[in-house]
């Protein structure tokens, strides 16, 4: 499958996300002439260990998450950051993991918005927001290029497009900007050739950033 | 959900049971090699235990695996009546590091086993499937290769069919009737309830393998 970056929205110091920078960043892909294609949505769920005594749950793993992605919606991927395993799995494992009852959800976030078409390149924008409320909590962007799927092959077309892309939006003087952190992906056991598992595992590593963001963000306020 | 009976047969009537189960379903077996590794939560994680099957089809040219959960059984005056065992069952197809994730997560080795035998699956009024196995232990931790036969002379041999919580009825139906065409080889019934080896079997093994599964029973 073609390879695909995710980039994140990272604040300047001292300001924060709102939902006008998201329209902004939307305006910035028609302006470059994205067109516009129809709606996307990742759905990313942290879970906590239950356990009898809170003091229990040091034992077992804090960032245990699991991510549902549109481009594989039969699939749901289980990840632990720490110990850099990713899973793939049938939807089905959801239902499994509810009925293990060792398990449960701590928090579910969706990554919704919308996909852009622009030449080879297929854009997507999303808001990352609480499933059960419309509270902002970051802006996430997905830059996916059809022709490769080879991570390496692709770097320098991916690097080039990002750049032509901040510099595009720089122009309209925003309080941030996109950033694309790359993880270890042999660190989890994955290849080079791009699959779904990639786009979990950079899923898990924006989330990382955005909740170390918030809590930069609220240690300042503090 | 699914339905489920086992039973019991000796090693030596296998290869009529295999003929009269080819004359009844009208497909060809598949091989059947599973390695089972069980897996219990660790004390402290869960509201309650829990206990989980990693599965490892080693037929596959690349061993494909499985998670599977088998949940409590339907209870009830109704559900006692009936010879077959409605359970809860989720299973979902699975990358081949889930037994990492399973350990990182809490989970600890409670036992493994290898399955060896055949299946047969079909329609009969339900999606069935009919596995017949011997079951073996390893001495030495996965290793699959020096497993030993845990009954000796003795193989497993299991009706399963996928039911919803509307068409069980149906599904127990069929499952009941299909197991009554092989009543002379062997008894089936619900899980844990064992009912021995049938007196009829030689004779009944003895009259597939000279005709060929030719005539009805």
């Amino acid at each position: 499958m073609p390879l695909k970056w995710v980039l994140h929205w990272q604040p300047n110091a001292g300001s924060t996300v709102n939902s006008q920078i998201l329209s902004e960043v939307s305006q910035c892909v028609e302006s470059i002439n994205g067109v516009k294609e129809g709606r996307w949505r990742a759905t990313l769920t942290f879970y906590k260990p239950h356990t009898r005594e809170p003091t229990q749950a040091s034992e077992f793993p804090r960032d245990f998450l699991g991510i549902s992605l549109p481009e594989q919606p039969s699939k749901y991927y289980l990840i632990i950051r720490g110990q850099r395993i990713v899973l793939e799995a049938d939807s089905s494992i959801q239902t499994l993991m509810e009925k293990l009852q060792s398990y449960k959800t701590r928090v579910a976030l969706y990554f919704d918005g919308f996909q852009y078409q622009l030449g080879d390149f297929q854009l997507r924008v999303g808001k990352v927001v609480p499933t059960h409320s419309e509270n902002l909590r970051g802006i996430v962007m997905e830059v996916e290029y059809l022709p490769i799927s080879s991570m390496e092959k692709g770097r320098q077309v991916m690097e080039e497009f990002v750049d032509i892309w901040q510099e595009a939006l720089s122009k309209r003087s925003l309080p941030g900007h996109f950033v694309h952190i790359e993880p270890n992906f042999a660190d989890y056991g994955l290849a080079d050739s791009y699959t779904s598992q990639h786009s979990a595992v950079q899923y898990a590593t924006v989330m990382a950033q955005l909740i170390a963001t918030v809590q930069a963000v609220q240690s300042m306020r503090n | 959900m699914e339905c489920v009976v086992q039973g019991i047969i000796e090693t030596q009537h296998v290869e009529a049971l295999e003929i009269l189960l080819q004359g009844l379903c009208g497909v060809h077996k598949e091989r059947l090699r599973t390695h089972e590794i069980c897996l219990k939560s660790s004390p402290n994680l869960g509201a309650v235990s829990s206990e989980v099957r990693i599965l490892c089809d080693l037929e596959q040219p690349e061993p494909t695996w499985t998670v599977r959960h088998i949940g409590g059984a339907m209870r009830g005056a109704g559900a006692e009546q009936i010879s077959v065992l409605v359970r809860t069952m989720v299973e979902s197809k699975v990358s081949k590091n889930v037994l990492r994730l399973f350990y990182a997560l809490g989970y600890k080795l409670d036992h493994e086993l290898l399955r060896v035998g055949f299946s047969f699956h079909f329609q009969r009024g339900a999606q069935i499937t009919v596995t017949v196995s011997s079951v073996n232990k390893m001495l030495k931790l996965h290793a699959t290769d020096e497993a030993v036969p845990v009954t000796p002379g003795i193989q497993l041999v299991e009706v399963t069919a996928p039911a919803s919580a509307e068409s069980y009825s149906e599904v127990v139906s069929a499952v009941s009737s299909f197991c009554e065409y092989l009543a002379p080889l062997l008894h089936l019934s619900k899980p844990g309830i064992s009912t021995g080896v049938v007196p009829t079997a030689a004779a009944a093994a003895a009259s597939l393998m000279s005709d060929g599964g030719g005539t009805p029973l």
